[in-house]
């Protein structure tokens, strides 16, 4: 009988403990650092184009130099 | 690159100018004149026919017509000293006739200045640069449409490339 009465008080104790659990790890979430809004990656680049046709050009010019007559005859010169 | 090539372009116009040498008189400044179709490595230049003494004083002019119409004109002035080289090139700066004028010193012989503008109506655009070598003096004057004007690079490449040629035939 006595040890009956020592198993229901243990698990008495034990039942007692675990309802404050939940109350426990709810007030520890309060504590948590929230985390950092999320930011935008990157700004939306701005791309200009150089070359006047928009390619290297028929001659191969490179960005922003364009083949045409000019003061020093047929060549690459700036767009 | 073709600035690198500066020195070739150079020693292929005195040779050029070499073998007519036994024809040319004392005062045949002609081959003193620089070719912009070497300088700039094309075909688009006509020379015409050179000017000798222009303007009364020794020296030699030529005109280069572009085949699209535009032209360069280059003058060489040989004077008895430096001072009077300087004088030449001031007053063919005076003489130009440059709207809108922008100045600015080009690495271009001695007293290197390239003058950049228009035309008194604006439908042309203007430069001209001026150095002396020595005793010599040289105004390359550059005549083209008024949305492509001259810039002092090229102004500059084809000056080094006279002002060469100059000490080439003439001596340092």
């Amino acid at each position: 009988m006595r040890r009956i009465a020592m198993a229901i008080a243990t698990a008495g104790v034990i039942a007692g403990s675990l309802t404050g659990v939940p109350t426990a790890s709810a007030a520890s979430t309060n504590n948590i650092t929230p985390p950092p809004a999320p930011v935008a990656p990157f700004p939306t680049p701005i791309i200009t184009a150089l070359d006047c046709y928009g390619t290297t050009g028929p001659a191969g010019c490179g960005p922003g130099w364009v083949w045409r007559n000019g003061w020093r005859g047929p060549a690459c010169y700036v767009c | 690159m073709k600035r690198n090539h500066l020195a070739v372009i150079v020693a292929g116009l005195m040779s050029a100018a070499t073998i007519g040498a036994g024809a040319a008189s004392a005062d045949d400044y002609t081959t003193l004149l620089i070719d912009p179709n070497f300088v700039f490595d094309t075909v688009q230049y006509s020379g015409g026919a050179p000017t000798p003494a222009p303007g009364g004083q020794p020296g030699a002019a030529r005109v280069f017509t572009h085949n699209d119409g535009r032209f360069i004109t280059d003058t060489v002035w040989v004077l008895p000293d430096a001072a009077a080289a300087t004088a030449a090139a001031a007053a063919a700066q005076s003489t130009a006739g440059i709207a809108n004028p922008k100045t600015e010193p080009v690495q271009v012989g001695t007293g290197g200045t390239f003058i950049s503008g228009t035309s008194a109506d604006g439908s042309q655009s203007l430069g001209l640069l001026t150095f002396t070598q020595g005793n010599a003096a040289s105004a390359i004057s550059f005549t083209g449409p008024a949305n492509d004007p001259p810039d002092a690079t090229l102004a500059t490449d084809l000056g080094q490339a006279q002002a060469a040629l100059i000490t080439s035939r003439m001596g340092g």
